[in-house]
């Protein structure tokens, strides 16, 4: 027994020993392989399609509802509040620059000035902050409108996340990595338990997705969100939706925009890096 | 051999039950304050590891066995505030135990 636990630790230590050493680029490469050989023959931008893209009855389903997007006024009010000017006579313009189509690709990505992951969420409530207007909440509403304005805009674009040679910007990395395959909760189950080992799986009559392409259209409208909610806004942001998953295996959700989950996207939206953004989506 | 063993083992016994019967019993409301300190480090001690469980004090948990517990014992109630304690303290050890044990989690472990 003895033998077979030292057996164990020491392979865990080898494993960590390779670990330490791989690079963002060669944990890409082997996320992408490893997806790519568990559905040979899918495309790659049909991993942002989610659980859509593993089931035809499902897709067909979807792509009817794609057809009228409920989300489309919130993308309109999105919109509004992009166009209308804070009191001081600014406007988000001059936290994003013109172009709104510009904005999404920059996100996440590391700020070298304050040694953290700055997040699309992050930078719209610290423009509002600046100029003396009050931050927006974090997980549903304006945030989420705006967001998906953006997101709208940059549609067609890809992610380009850049996880740049800094020790520190490679610690979070790490961290945002660690925190997606470790099991946790009272289910003790990792975020790679569900969307690496088992996409394609049902869990309580639910579709797993791929891990690959699950951040390509975020902000999301989900129905059952816009079921909760009192006027069928059924909008939410990446890390609403992480609440929810690390909910449901019974762990204890963290903040939105806390660290944690800032280093989590950091991570996630590095692995689908090339993939095609078509936010803001529909899901059930 | 067997018999000295058995000897040995009920002089532990003996010995070990007057070591831990204090004079005077901890009454409940003392017991329930040694355990509530015991538990909120522990789950402290799982926080700071990320290891933090749903039900223990989470706002939005229906459980709250943590604010629960405290709550009974406001009432007066510190056998159901010490059953409460109890999963508390328990689900924040396993929750602390499960990090410590996930610290090479990693893509290694999924195939890649
Ligand atoms: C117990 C299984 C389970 C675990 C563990 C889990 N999820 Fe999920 N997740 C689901 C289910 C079910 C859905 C809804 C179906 C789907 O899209 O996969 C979902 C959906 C998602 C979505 C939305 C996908 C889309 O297409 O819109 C994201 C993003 C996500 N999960 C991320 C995570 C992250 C990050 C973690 C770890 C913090 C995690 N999940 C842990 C079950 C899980």
């Amino acid at each position: 027994m003895k033998k077979i636990v030292t057996l164990l630790l020491s392979a865990g230590l080898v494993a960590t020993a390779t670990q330490a050493f791989s690079s963002p680029q060669e944990d890409l490469q082997k996320f992408r392989t490893y997806f790519e050989q568990k559905f040979p023959g899918m495309k790659l931008d049909d991993f942002g399609n989610g659980s859509y893209a593993l089931d035809e009855s499902k897709r067909i389903q979807w792509e009817s509802m794609e057809e009228f997007p409920p989300y489309d006024e919130f993308v309109d009010k999105g919109r509004e509040i992009w166009e209308k000017p804070f009191k001081n006579g600014k406007s988000f313009a001059s936290c994003f620059g013109s172009d709104p189509s510009k904005v999404r690709v920059k996100y996440p990505h590391w700020d070298s000035k304050t040694q953290q992951v700055v997040t699309l969420e992050g930078d719209i409530n610290k423009c509002l902050k600046e100029n003396g207007e009050k931050p927006f909440g974090w997980k549903k509403g304006p945030i989420a409108w705006l967001s998906a304005f953006f997101g709208y805009e940059a549609r067609g674009q890809k992610i380009n996340v850049k996880i740049p040679n800094d020790p520190k910007a490679l610690e979070a990395y790490e961290h945002g990595r660690h925190f997606f395959y470790a099991k946790r909760g009272q289910l003790n189950m990792a975020c790679a338990d569900c969307h690496v080992k088992y996409p394609g799986h049902f869990i309580r009559g639910n579709l797993l997705s791929t891990a690959l392409g699950q951040t390509t259209h975020f902000p999301v409208y989900r129905a059952k969100w816009a079921k909760k909610s009192k006027d069928g806004d059924g909008m939410g942001t990446l890390h609403r939706r992480y609440g929810g998953c690390n909910k449901q295996v019974r762990a204890r959700p963290f903040k939105a925009q806390s660290k944690v989950y800032r280093d989590l996207e950091f991570f996630h939206q590095y692995m689908s890096n090339g993939l095609t953004i078509n936010a803001p989506g529909y899901r059930e | 051999m067997k018999k000295l063993i058995m000897t040995l083992g009920l002089a532990l016994l003996i010995a070990g039950c007057n070591a831990t019967t204090p004079s005077k019993p901890m009454s409940l409301k003392e017991q329930y304050e040694a355990k509530l300190a015991a538990t909120q480090a522990a789950v402290e001690k799982a926080a700071s590891v990320e290891g933090e469980w749903r039900d223990i004090r989470w706002k939005k948990s229906k459980k709250k066995y943590l604010p629960s517990a405290i709550k009974a014992a406001e009432a007066g109630d510190y056998e159901k505030a010490l059953k409460l304690l109890d999963i508390a303290e328990f689900q924040a050890k396993m929750g602390y135990q499960q990090a410590m044990a996930e610290k090479n989690a990693g893509p290694h472990l999924y195939g890649m």
